[in-house]
């Protein structure tokens, strides 16, 4: 019986699996087979007759290595001054006395569950008024999706370290600051670094703000860039999964060096410790 | 300089998180409040008379001179046309009082071109003066010969009109509208069958997943990190690759399912209603249970072991077990993400705005699609802002319910 169960188990994790990857795996196969395997049977052939590199090359010439410079670009700066903010932030609701803490994280945890469609009107209409369409000015607004969850993770992290530390500092007459700056913050370093990866994803995957606010070709987003690449009356698959696969790949790296901490990052709200 | 120094010191909180707070407020508080404004108005960007929120009457001082100075453009070149001395006499008497009227225009309003607040007595005068160049016009027409101009110089003149901007204040007439709107009403519908459905295929799949993966065994790192790719990835980019499985002729996974028999041809995945949002779905389940299974696996490794033993020497089953240790310790967990997953799935954009944008023929549209729509290809910023902010308000009452009523509790504190 228990044998059973086991093996059922190992079995459904293999499905599990298999599920997971498999459209990638498709999707990689399909982006290296010329434009006539595409269609009709051989389509849904698993190896191409011809391995071909041509919708990669086309796809080089078209817009995606400058989408994906837009993209590294928008999601460094938004990581940096967000993480920034939100560590000063999370350390003051963390460990400092002061009023309206409470409103504070209220305010916090209602702004990250409203819909950002509700943001997105005002703050284009602004942008238009500025002139900022088309721009890196986007990295701005990104704070509105980003700044709550990076608060809460750092405020999970801040809370875990021992206030003793913080104790001792002050009776050798440390200020606040400095203790903040001299001896939790490095203490904090990874939970800094796991609010970052997160932030760096939420930017890198934004879809409705680059849309909306960067509708100029040359500073689309790559998660925009793809979506154009579907013609109004032809799809090149060829070129869209080609496409998929070169966008995914910063993601799959990014997952494979810091899964532990972006686990860690995901979990951090959801489990009470 | 010394005593700074301290008192920053002292108030170090109210400092630290100020610059934190000043970004909430510029780009979510302030746009949200906006965005309330908006919704009581009948605010549309690409037209004149709209493109601003008018309270009261408003006068464009822009449209009125640039008006005048079209007619007079016009009436001179419908001189040259004109042979009657008398109409000519006519168009010259009409041109020699637009300057004044102009004139008397700036003194009456203002020199302003932008588009200011008016006083509802001026509003009178303003009419009259449209009439004086009215009555100008239809007697020249009256018994000019008809010339091809005539058409331009009334279009031209009705602009006049345009300039006096009427308040577009409508109070709750959006709101109004929604709950009549058989659009709204369809999206609403879409929304909470898409809602309920994914959530629910990810909440079972994602805890029997992760009560598998919470026994020890061999390549469970591995299978954590396979987890974490759907959820990584762009969900633009996981609704192309779907609607590359999905598509009629090419798509693997359509195939498949005609194969299985679940739907009759393969195009009738994304072509018919049904099947575009059970399309919808299952890229959805896919892309979120396994993150659906990481959070709850969490949940479950927080769990003491020995509370399984105890059960187990109490003679328990492991069905007695799963529902008397497990599903109250897990409780917390189940909740939040319960309600993160909610909200998330309720404010659906990115996936039918990739996958099908919303089609065939605006069946699979959810209110978020259905707001963005209405601003961003009709530029009807009042009626979207309110479409936006019944979804806020389903929102507001869905996580209320899951916090109060189902005692989730919030960390951090």
């Amino acid at each position: 019986m228990k044998k059973k169960t086991k093996v059922l188990g190992i079995l459904m994790m293999i499905l599990y699996l298999f599920i997971v990857i498999f459209p990638f795996i498709w999707v990689f196969l399909t982006s290296m087979k010329p434009e006539s395997e595409i269609w009709g049977d051989a389509a849904l052939r698993l190896f191409a007759n011809e391995v071909t590199f041509e919708h990669y090359q086309a796809l080089f010439r078209g817009n995606i290595l400058n989408a994906l410079k837009n993209s590294v670009v928008i999601s460094t700066i938004t990581t940096a001054y967000v993480t920034i903010l939100s560590a000063f932030c999370a350390y003051a609701i963390a460990r400092l006395k002061f009023r309206g803490k409470k409103v504070l994280l209220a305010v916090v945890l209602a702004t990250s569950m409203f819909p950002q469609m509700i943001v997105v009107g005002p703050i284009y209409k602004a942008f238009v008024q500025l002139g900022w369409t088309n721009s890196y000015w986007i990295t701005l607004p990104y704070s509105m999706i980003t700044l709550p969850v990076s608060i809460f993770i750092l405020v999970t992290h801040f809370s875990k370290i021992p206030i003793s530390l913080e104790e001792s500092a002050m009776i050798d007459g440390a200020s606040k600051m400095k203790t903040f700056l001299k001896i939790i913050l490095p203490l904090a370093l990874p939970g800094i670094f796991t609010s970052a990866i997160i932030t760096f994803i939420g930017v890198w995957n934004e879809f409705l703000l680059s849309l909306t606010l960067n509708p100029n070709d040359s500073w689309h987003t790559a998660t925009v860039a793809i979506t154009y690449l579907r013609g109004q009356f032809q799809i090149f698959w060829g070129q869209v999964t080609a496409a998929t696969i070169v966008v995914t790949i910063p993601t799959l790296i990014i997952v494979l060096l810091f899964q532990k901490q972006i686990i860690s990052g995901l979990t951090s709200g959801a489990v009470k410790e | 300089m010394k005593k700074i120094g301290p008192f920053i010191d002292l108030h170090l909180g109210y400092f630290i998180v100020m610059p934190a707070i000043i970004f909430i407020m510029i780009f979510s508080i302030i746009p949200i409040a906006e965005s309330l404004q908006y919704s009581f108005f009948d605010f549309q960007l690409n037209s004149q008379q709209k493109s601003g929120l008018y309270f009261t009457e408003h006068y464009n001082m822009g449209l009125f001179n640039e008006t005048i100075e079209y007619l007079e453009y016009y009436l001179d070149s419908e001189k040259t046309v004109q042979s009657s001395a008398e109409i000519i006499e006519k168009i010259e008497n009409l041109e020699s009082k637009l300057p004044i009227l102009q004139e008397e225009m700036h003194s009456l309003i203002g020199t302003n071109e932008s588009i200011v607040s008016l006083d509802v007595a001026k509003i009178d005068s303003i009419r009259e003066k449209n009439l004086v160049i009215m009555t100008g016009l239809d007697d020249i027409y009256q018994f000019g010969e008809s010339s091809q101009l005539q058409e331009d110089i009334y279009a031209v003149a009705s602009e006049l009109e345009t300039a006096l901007i009427p308040s577009n204040f409508i109070g709750l007439e959006n709101f109004k509208t929604v709950v009549k709107d058989e659009r709204a009403r369809h999206s609403l519908v879409v929304t909470v069958i898409f809602t309920a459905v994914s959530v629910a295929f990810e909440f079972i799949l994602g805890l029997v997943l992760a009560m598998i993966m919470n026994k020890a065994m061999r390549g469970q790192g591995l299978i954590r990190t396979f987890s974490l790719i759907p959820w990584a990835i762009p969900t633009s980019v996981a609704a192309l690759i779907w609607a590359y499985l999905f598509n009629g002729s090419n798509g693997i996974v359509a195939v498949l399912l005609e194969k299985l028999g679940l739907i009759a041809d393969s195009t009738d995945l994304l072509l018919t209603g049904s099947g575009a949002l059970s399309a919808i779905i299952m890229a959805d389940v896919w892309k979120t249970t396994p993150y659906m299974a990481l959070l709850l696996l969490a949940g479950l490794q927080t769990i003491p072991f020995n509370l399984y033993e105890a059960s187990a020497i109490d003679g328990a089953s492991k069905w007695k077990q799963f529902v008397s240790v497990t599903l109250p310790l897990l409780k917390p967990s189940i909740m939040v993400a319960l309600l993160f997953r909610t909200l998330d799935a309720f404010r659906v954009f990115d996936l039918i705005y990739v996958l099908t944008g919303g089609g065939p023929g605006g069946q699979t549209e959810s209110i978020s699609i259905y707001a963005y729509k209405t601003m961003f290809a009709q530029t009807r910023f009042g009626y979207g802002s309110a479409l936006v902010l019944i979804m806020a308000l389903v929102v507001g009452i869905i996580s209320y319910f899951y916090i109060r009523f189902l005692d989730v509790k919030m960390t951090a504190e």
